[in-house]
């Protein structure tokens, strides 16, 4: 599946800041710059710390750094919404079962946002 | 979720070729400055120069190529980057990849609405424009004894870009 956006973003946001891949290898706490080069070639992932630690490092919110994975992703989720969807229609009307279809809904009809890079 | 729809981007990659190796500059959205830099190539400067733009589309995956029209009229590159820029207009196209030729006074157009003006007035807009990415990378003024500096390739590849996206407009 092909998004409009890249996987990420850190290479620009790296250079915005005139980091060397090797500063910002050791700020997230890895061992060499090769690791944020790997990130930034589009050939690794980062886990769930070290992208964190992207959002402390560059002070942009992870879905803005990892906008083409996040796009991914929500679809990924809307995809898996929209079938939770229709198995609450076979579910015993309620309150309750009116409140989770209208955040399904909400959730399958997510359109990504395009973030701010600049 | 296997859906296929394939969303089209509008990244654009300018490559500028000097005699020391290539600028480039990668531009999402009109307003995005991706990637920016210049590379030097030792040894076989055409082969090393299409390896690595290739590597750059692969990367990037551009939805255009902008690259200087070599062969325009009153163009005054060097034999050696007419060859160059024939051969990277092969390798897009190869891997279906628009080409877009912009001539040096197409460039020149966008930026003075006269068509006059300077590489270096063009590396100040550009700067101004992108202050946070390029505003350091500015080179001094040339002196007419002095060689260019080897950062001009950044904004030669940009104004490529730059001018590229603002004629699509």
């Amino acid at each position: 599946m092909a998004s409009s956006q890249l996987p990420n973003y850190l290479r620009a946001h790296r250079k915005r800041l005139g980091l060397s891949q090797d500063e910002v290898a050791y700020l997230l706490g890895a061992e060499s710059g090769a690791k944020a080069c790997r990130y930034e070639r589009f050939s690794r992932e980062p886990g769930f710390r070290t992208a964190l630690a992207c959002e402390a490092v560059f002070q942009r919110p992870i879905r803005e750094l990892f906008a083409g994975l996040y796009e991914q992703i929500e679809r990924e989720v809307a995809g898996r919404a929209k079938k939770l969807v229709l198995k609450t229609g076979q579910m015993k009307p309620g309150k309750q079962t009116a409140r989770k279809r209208e955040t399904l809904a909400k959730i399958a009809a997510a359109k990504p946002k395009k973030p701010r890079n600049s | 979720m296997t859906n296929r729809t394939r969303q089209k981007n509008d990244r654009i990659l300018a490559i500028a070729p000097s005699s020391r190796g290539f600028g480039f500059a990668v531009l999402e959205g009109g307003a995005t400055l991706v990637d920016w830099g210049v590379k030097s190539i030792r040894g076989n400067k055409n082969a090393g120069t299409l390896k690595k733009v290739e590597g750059m589309i692969a990367l990037y995956k551009p939805a255009v190529l902008v690259l200087e029209d070599a062969s325009a009229k009153g163009s005054r590159r060097s034999r050696r980057i007419r060859k160059l820029t024939k051969g990277i207009i092969a390798m897009a196209e190869s891997r279906k990849i628009k080409v877009a030729l912009l001539s040096r006074e197409q460039v020149m157009r966008t930026f003075f609405e006269d068509g006059e003006g300077t590489k270096h007035a063009i590396a100040r807009i550009l700067a101004i424009r992108f202050p946070e990415e390029l505003g350091h990378r500015l080179p001094p003024k040339r002196k007419p004894w002095t060689s260019e500096d080897y950062r001009m390739g950044i904004f030669d590849a940009l104004a490529l870009a730059f001018a590229k996206q603002l004629r699509k407009k």
